[in-house]
């Protein structure tokens, strides 16, 4: 699954740290979502979508499509 | 194998862990000690004998405690990921050595050695999975 996290914290200029922190999780996460090697679950999405304020769907988006 | 981030659920498993290899080294020496000077026999050998094995089966409760307790999902995927692979290599090692034994004799292996083997393996495939993630 491709995602924008990296240009959504980068917009706020939190690092993977910071956002690690903001979602409950280690930075080993963040990262592992960020680089497309782990997709969170559907819980996890949604607290990404309220952090950034915005919907899952603007995050993350589908490789077949 | 848990040790990378320490968040509440890795302290809580460090703890448990702590206390059953502290359990362990007790009731290990106090077994030893009991069967050198006194060779008992009967229940009371039964019951020695289980009791050096009790906090090896906490440590495995701890394990699945922390699992239950672990909130970083993808810390918790990779620690179920590690167990499985642990499982697997381990069964596949004892299955093979099972075979040799009978087939071509190879040194029997004691039962006592497959609890620390799936822990070496597990902790292999957990640094491997860091790798891979990283």
């Amino acid at each position: 699954m491709k995602n924008r996290l990296r240009v959504l914290r980068a917009e706020r200029e939190w690092s993977q740290a910071d956002l690690a922190e903001r979602l409950e999780v280690s930075r080993q996460s963040v990262n592992a979502i960020e680089t497309g090697k782990y997709d969170p679950s559907l819980p996890l999405a949604f607290k990404l979508a309220r952090l950034f304020g915005t919907t899952i769907e603007a995050i993350f988006s589908d490789e077949n499509q | 194998m848990v040790c990378a981030t320490s968040n509440p659920a890795t302290r809580r498993y460090m703890r448990r862990f702590l206390v059953t290899m502290v359990l362990y080294a007790l009731f290990l020496i106090l077994a030893v000690w009991v069967f050198v000077h006194f060779r008992p026999t009967g229940p009371v050998a039964w019951l020695l004998a289980v009791l050096a094995a009790l906090p090896i089966i906490g440590q495995i409760v701890a394990f699945g405690l922390y699992l239950g307790e672990e909130k970083d999902e993808f810390m918790r995927n990779l620690q179920i990921q590690s167990m499985l692979w642990g499982i697997g290599a381990t069964l596949s090692v004892t299955v093979v050595w099972g075979f040799l034994e009978s087939f071509v004799h190879l040194h029997r292996m004691d039962l006592i050695l497959v609890y620390p083997l799936y822990c070496i393996l597990t902790g292999i495939s957990y640094g491997m999975l860091q790798l891979r993630y990283r």
